[in-house]
């Protein structure tokens, strides 16, 4: 009886940790900076609600398995998110470099475009000698 | 009424509230909340085996369990390894 009372109890502790790191989940703001690396954290403690669940259910393999596997989860996607997309903080995703093919007839380097633009271009000076005319309509006569 | 019974119950509707929390986490713009969430819903739905064959006396409950959280894991990480790419980049 003493032991359906402790299992209920941590079975409880487990819906409640859960029900909080959902809100958690869902409540962190778009604007927070590293917000990635808070939800890991967030879900970390979903992970632990997990294994106190399954020590209440009575299955003390699965946690111990799962007690040593979480935390390598929670690396691996940090360590991914930080080499690939994390463009706040490391700074070898911050500058991204264009390799562009000078032959190709399609895509030009940005650098080429904005020196045609510009207005002290040679190729803008030379299509000055054609005008551009508008014709006005008058619908009245 | 069994107080185990009901907090069983408890147990999985907190779940199934992670389960949502999670695939709306998925849906964020980077791959790494997709694998984040993905990786969540495996796991409480692991969880919610455990506590589905406690109460309906399910067969191979715990080893279909096991099976979910460790090729859960492995298929987190190898694909985090492979967003991550090579040290050598």
């Amino acid at each position: 009886m003493m032991i359906e009372y402790i299992q209920a109890a941590l079975l409880i502790i487990a819906a409640f940790m859960i029900i909080v790191s959902a809100i958690g989940l869902l409540s962190l703001s778009n604007n927070t900076k590293n917000k990635v690396y808070a939800r890991i954290h967030i879900v970390g403690i979903f992970d632990i609600a997990c294994i106190i669940a399954m020590i209440g259910l009575g299955q003390y393999l699965l946690a111990g398995i799962y007690f040593i596997l979480a935390p390598f989860t929670a690396h691996a996607i940090a360590n991914a998110y930080w080499k690939k997309e994390d463009r706040e903080n490391n700074a070898d995703l911050m500058t991204v470099e264009e390799e562009v093919d000078e032959n190709h007839p399609f895509i030009h380097p940005k650098e080429k475009m904005q020196a045609l633009e510009s207005e002290d271009s040679e190729k803008l000076k030379a299509d000055e000698r054609f005008s551009v005319t508008t014709i006005e309509i008058d619908e009245g006569e | 009424m069994d107080i185990l019974f009901i907090a069983k119950y408890i147990l999985v509707i907190a779940l199934i509230i992670m389960m949502l929390a999670a695939l709306r986490a998925s849906a964020y713009k980077s791959t790494s909340m997709g694998l984040l969430g993905s990786s969540v819903v495996v796991v409480a739905f692991a969880v919610a085996l455990l506590v589905g064959g406690s109460l309906y006396n399910l067969e191979f409950f715990r080893d279909i369990s096991l099976a979910l959280i460790f090729f859960g894991f492995v298929g987190t990480v190898a694909f985090a390894v492979v967003l991550g790419g090579n040290d050598d980049d």
